[in-house]
């Protein structure tokens, strides 16, 4: 095993150990143990109970899956896009092209969280959970690709003047079969941008959560679960309050630790 | 006659963004679903009157009209009326700008002093690179909030030390990397190797070097500040305009956060324009 990639296969052992944990008989992260509420770490509860009764690990581990299966999959959405809007602008004639760095710049203007709360906060009252998590993940996603669009705008800027471009397009090679030229000349700057976004999406996620905005309860999520540590009365009661943000940084830590080169 | 071409384009792009953003802003204030939709509605004692300003306001807010309001009070200095406490946005802004702008700013100049800071002793020092990048990295993966919580739980630090250590574990990355680069230029090995004072060589031969990078830099870091700027005031409760907009989220007073929005993206933009080229900061 290579050492550079260590990140990678402690952050899958994760992923497995949270499966594991969740897909066991009888875990539920919404059920509610009320003869054991804020209890500390037993058997039955290995990371002890959150103020409902709900079983912590179970509930750390739910959440651990939803943030990293989210990220990714806003991660996806958004390279996708910035790699289609960067591509097209830069073999779009000037005007275009301005034009769409100009709307790149005047969303990369936005503090990210100004932009998610007022998002958020135009959603319908009766949006269910799973629907505000969907949402949260999306709009991170819609936000999240001028930064990216720009990288690859440079890129496809570079490879446009390229030598065998020039060639290619001096000997007829027009549109579709341009692009499917450019593209995996492409790839290299967009894993980067991809690995850079997941823990962007999942710290976004989190203070989001953390400020009342992001996923509804009952699901749980890394912001929700940081709401805790607002309450000092469970301080006092149980230290396991500090296990979601320990695992959280963990993840986070090992997630910018992924090497970028592709 | 360059140099005013150059800031007359510079001032019209500024512009563009600033009227691009506002309407991407009503735009998407407008199709959100829950536009027209108010929490007092729940409750039984506010329900018909809620109903009856949501009707009024449906009337009046088809998406050109409420471009041309918002254009038209933003000309004249109004930014409309706060759905929440039913008084004008800018009575409710003027105060804590101050407030806000007095967090920045002493927040900017810390984080920036510890970054440069550190990444002057990281880029002199070959083997040093591990014990600056693990604190910085460990700062990068804790989420603002949590680290605010942190500090109120330990008794210790304030909104200006949590948005400085932000600032300056995000920007000692970049610094590092710009300051690296300009040591290995080969002049300056030259000059090293001469015994020149690093000093001299740092004020007289790097400073200016990498003073447009900087300047880039430094507008990047006024959006990290803002990106903080909510849960930092909101958990020390500092009555600023992050509170303000987190208020305003929490009650569904869209007026306040378009304008606290368009506010924030007029700062960022106009940092943008002094800080020089928007793409300088990607080159470190």
């Amino acid at each position: 095993m290579r050492i550079r990639l260590l990140p990678v296969w402690l952050l899958a052992a994760l992923t497995l150990g949270a499966l594991a944990m969740v897909a066991r008989p009888g875990a539920s992260y919404a059920y509610q143990d009320r003869e054991h509420t804020l209890a500390g770490a037993s058997l039955q509860h290995p990371a002890g109970t959150d103020e409902l009764g709900r079983d912590r690990l179970v509930r750390v581990s739910a959440a651990l899956l939803l943030s990293l299966a989210g990220a990714l999959a806003a991660s996806v959405l958004t390279t996708g896009a910035a790699a289609s809007i960067g591509t097209l602008a830069a073999f779009a004639p000037r005007g275009v092209a301005w034009l769409t760095m100009l709307v790149c710049d005047a969303f990369l203007s936005l503090p990210w969280l100004f932009l998610l709360m007022m998002v958020r906060s135009a959603l319908p009252l009766q949006a269910s959970p799973a629907h505000s998590a969907a949402i949260t993940f999306l709009v991170l996603a819609a936000l999240g690709w001028p930064a990216c669009a720009r990288a690859v705008y440079r890129g496809g800027v570079g490879l446009k003047r390229a030598g065998w471009i020039l060639q290619a397009r001096a000997s007829g090679l027009r549109g579709r079969q341009l692009i499917r030229q450019v593209v995996p000349n492409l790839v290299p700057l967009l894993l980067p941008q991809f690995l850079i976004c997941v823990p962007a999406f999942v710290i976004a996620e989190a203070n989001l959560g953390a400020l009342g905005l992001g996923i509804g309860e009952p699901l749980p999520s890394w912001g929700g679960m940081l709401l805790e540590l607002d309450n000092s009365a469970l301080l006092f009661r149980t230290e396991w309050v500090y296990f979601p943000l320990a695992l959280l940084i963990l993840v986070l830590l090992l997630l910018e630790a992924i090497p970028v080169e592709a | 006659m360059k140099t005013l071409s150059s800031l007359l384009r510079s001032l019209a792009r500024a512009l563009a963004l600033v009227l691009l953003v506002m309407i991407g802003s009503t735009l998407l204030v407008r199709r959100a679903p829950g536009y027209l939709s108010d929490a007092r509605e729940m409750d039984a004692r506010y329900g018909s009157t809620v109903r009856a300003e949501l009707a009024h306001e449906s009337a009046r807010s088809s998406l050109p009209q409420m471009l041309a309001r918002e254009a038209k009070g933003w000309l004249h200095g109004d930014a409309g009326v706060s759905r929440q406490f039913g008084v004008p946005v800018r009575e409710l802004i003027q105060p804590r700008l101050a407030v806000t702008g007095a967090l920045l700013l002493r927040s900017l100049l810390l984080g920036w002093a510890l970054a440069i800071t550190a990444a002057l002793a990281a880029s002199t020092r070959r083997r040093s690179g591990v014990v600056w990048q693990a604190p910085a990295s460990l700062l990068l993966a804790i989420p603002t909030a949590a680290m605010a919580t942190l500090c109120l739980l330990a008794g210790s630090g304030g909104p200006v030390l949590v948005m400085a250590l932000l600032i300056a574990a995000r920007d000692f990355k970049f610094l590092c990397r710009i300051l690296r680069q300009a040591w290995l230029e080969p002049h300056l090995l030259q000059a090293r190797a001469q015994g020149i004072r690093m000093r001299r060589l740092l004020a007289v031969q790097v400073a200016p070097a990498i003073a447009a990078q900087l300047a880039a830099l430094a507008g990047l870091s006024l959006v990290t500040a803002l990106s903080a700027l909510v849960p930092v005031e909101v958990l020390f409760d500092v009555p600023g305009l992050g509170q303000l907009a987190w208020n305003a989220a929490m009650n569904r007073d869209l007026p306040v956060l378009l304008a606290v929005t368009l506010l924030m993206a007029l700062a960022v933009t106009s940092s943008g324009m002094l800080g020089g080229q928007p793409g300088e900061w990607e080159r470190a």
